[in-house]
């Protein structure tokens, strides 16, 4: 059997996978690097939620914007609000767009605890509802893809036109680091890496299990063939709904955490080509595997920091044409590479089988 | 805002005005979301590149006006005939291969929308450009208290024609005939002796030209810039889906979003509006997800 398949194996390159990334502040000093690192960790939480739900459910969702933007903007609120107090209730932003007191939107967020939790709540009822309202009326496939294209622009052209609530295009800028009860977050530190690692730990491994379970295997069914799934009495919409807003949470996770290490939000995180590209780095890295997708978010931000300095103009133009080649020859994206790899090496060890090619046991993507 | 001050500052000319507006704006985004219900429609391909394909047409009339000196008359043509050369370039080296993967289609034709964008930034520069028109274009019309720019009339009438000639393309000639047989079932249709993948080479050119024909138009309207396709692209494929896919659906999806934009600006503004339509595109898609007038195609 291929090696790529065995779930023993995938657990331990986990192991070895998050173990090499705890040890990262160990060996690197220069605190900023590690933010850097930290913010990619949050980008592969991203990747993660969209191979969770474009990759096993099958659902593509080029708008996994809309809940990473939603919590980032309530972390942000809720940040920001912490360094305001009785004498100062305002943001200085509000003043400089004439309201003369806090809306009503930004009161819940004077408190840590609500506001976190509206960060993360608010994106994952949003994914709720509108994912029930378009896979009820079976909307999906592409059609899917292009109203949460719609709804992400929505969302964008909302944002900046509440100039007074949100800052418009200059976004918030919390001046101080989160702070949990007396305990200061301080992004550039190792601190706040583990923290994002942990919960891009804990995200992989509750994905992990969930694709494991009944409830996953019915949901890869769906991607499938959803009719058949229909036919055999499953409620598919609840399915791929609840799939939908599992990814939903994680993005809200991710748009939280980028916050508390960047200090910064702005409309630009529901800007289509954030969106879009979360989708490349899931399908570069492999989008049927979840740490594929995570690698590929690694090295697609990696090689944009860093190339993308050298190739200031053509980081785009070589994206683009990798991206279409990843998607023409390597549906399964970088990550296939290695099973077939594995697939090569196991094939000649273990001759003859049963007489089904291995190849049509596993899913292939995109059909 | 109040119910109050709604009324006190509702006035017929300006909204007769709105009125008036929304059937340019109807207007511009049909012939932005024809090419798309052609590709969409015929093989089911969601071209992501189809904004770059309209920015690719307004840089043609660009070039053509400013290296050539041809009229912008013949520019619009022109640039019809040049981006559908380059759709059928890109329908034989790539979309050809992926029918079968409707989701890899767009993922694809997305990639080629980033390559096609920073490869017109990279040539010309971000620095917007301009298409220079005849003056008769520029100046507007009067008609009592209604007031229009001629330029957005020509936008009108030349959807008008757009629609009528494929009206009569799919409907009275033998290729119509063909691509309407390969829509309902490509199978059947090619054992009656259609050659789907000609059927589907075309029409995705025909798609293309029509994007680059409508950015030669837009290139007047607006500024020429790299970027100016995605502003377009959304609103084009929203006329598909709410179409769902045929020429008639577009046409009826294009005027009736169009003008409820309008009127929501004239109540509100143009952002919010936009941000109302969406809200409500997404509700009727929970009433009618198939659109508004579906083909009888089988299940793809």
């Amino acid at each position: 059997m291929n090696l790529y398949h065995k779930v023993g194996a995938q657990w331990l390159a986990y192991l070895v996978f998050f173990a090499v990334l705890a040890a990262v502040p160990l060996a690197v000093s220069d605190m900023f690097l590690l933010n850097q690192l930290a913010t990619y960790g949050v980008f592969g939480m991203l990747a993660l939620s969209i191979s969770l739900c474009w990759g096993f459910g099958g659902i593509l969702n080029l708008g996994q914007g809309i809940p990473f933007g939603l919590g980032a903007y309530g972390m942000a609120m809720t940040m920001q609000m912490q360094s305001q107090d009785a004498s100062n209730p305002m943001p200085p932003f509000m003043l400089n767009n004439s309201l003369d007191h806090l809306p009503g939107l930004w009161v819940p967020f004077g408190n840590t605890t609500v506001g976190i939790l509206l960060s993360l709540v608010v994106p994952t009822l949003f994914c709720a509802i509108f994912g029930s309202l378009m896979f009820r009326a079976r909307v999906s496939g592409p059609f899917f893809a292009i109203m949460t294209l719609a709804m992400l622009s929505a969302w964008y052209t909302l944002i900046l036109d509440i100039q007074p609530y949100t800052n418009g295009v200059n976004g918030i800028t919390p001046p101080a680091p989160l702070k949990l009860g007396d305990f200061v977050i301080d992004p550039y530190s190792s601190g706040a890496y583990w923290l994002v690692l942990a919960l891009l730990v804990a995200a992989t491994v509750a994905a992990k299990l969930m694709t494991r379970s009944r409830f996953g295997l019915v949901v890869q069914a769906i991607r499938n063939d959803a009719e058949r799934v229909r036919f055999l009495g499953y409620n598919v919409s609840g399915y791929e709904t609840a799939i939908y807003t599992v990814a939903g949470f994680f993005a809200a996770v991710a748009g939280c955490c980028w916050v508390m290490m960047t200090q910064y939000v702005s409309p630009a995180q529901f800007d289509t080509t954030f969106s879009l590209s979360m989708v490349i780095w899931a399908g570069i890295g492999g989008r049927m595997s979840l740490m594929g997708s995570i690698l590929g978010a690694f090295i697609i931000q990696s090689a944009q920091s860093y190339l993308g300095d050298t190739f200031l103009n053509t980081w785009l133009l070589v994206l683009g044409g990798f991206f279409i080649l990843v998607v023409r020859f390597l549906p399964k994206g970088l990550i296939g590479l290695l099973e077939s790899a594995l697939g090569r090496i196991s094939a000649g060890s273990n001759k003859g089988g049963n007489g089904v090619s291995a190849r049509r046991l596993y899913p292939q993507p995109g059909e | 805002m109040a119910i109050g001050s709604f009324f006190t500052t509702f006035e017929w000319s300006a909204f007769i005005n709105a009125l008036i507006l929304g059937i340019s704006i109807a207007s511009i985004w049909l012939i932005a979301a024809l090419g798309l219900t052609i590709i969409y429609g015929a093989a089911g391909v969601i071209n992501m590149a189809h904004g770059e394909f309209i920015m690719l047409g307004a840089y043609s009339s660009y070039m053509l006006q400013n290296f050539l000196g041809l009229p912008f008359v013949l520019c619009v043509p022109a640039s019809f005939l040049i981006v559908a050369a380059v759709g059928l370039v890109l329908e034989r080296g790539l979309i050809r291969y992926l029918y079968k993967r409707p989701l890899d289609t767009l993922l694809a034709t997305f990639g080629v929308s980033l390559v096609l964008m920073q490869g017109v930034r990279l040539i010309f520069g971000s620095d917007p450009k301009y298409i220079a028109v005849p003056p008769i274009f520029t100046s507007n019309i009067q008609f009592g208290f209604v007031n229009i720019s001629v330029f957005r009339l020509v936008v009108l009438l030349v959807t008008m024609a757009i629609v009528a000639a494929l009206w009569a393309l799919f409907y009275r000639t033998r290729f119509g005939v063909q691509v309407r047989a390969v829509m309902q079932d490509k199978e059947m249709a090619a054992s009656f002796g259609v050659n789907s993948d000609r059927i589907y080479m075309l029409t995705f050119a025909l798609g293309a030209g029509l994007a680059g024909l409508a950015g030669s138009l837009f290139g007047v309207l607006n500024i020429v810039l790299p970027t100016m396709g995605t502003a377009y692209v959304v609103q084009a494929f929203l006329v598909v889906v709410v179409g769902g896919g045929t020429l008639a659906g577009s046409v009826a999806a294009g005027g009736a979003t169009g003008e409820l934009q309008s009127i929501f600006a004239y109540f509100t503004n143009d952002t919010f509006a936009r941000f109302v339509l969406f809200v409500l595109i997404v509700v009727f898609l929970r009433i009618r997800p198939q659109g508004l007038f579906t083909p009888a195609a089988k299940r793809r």
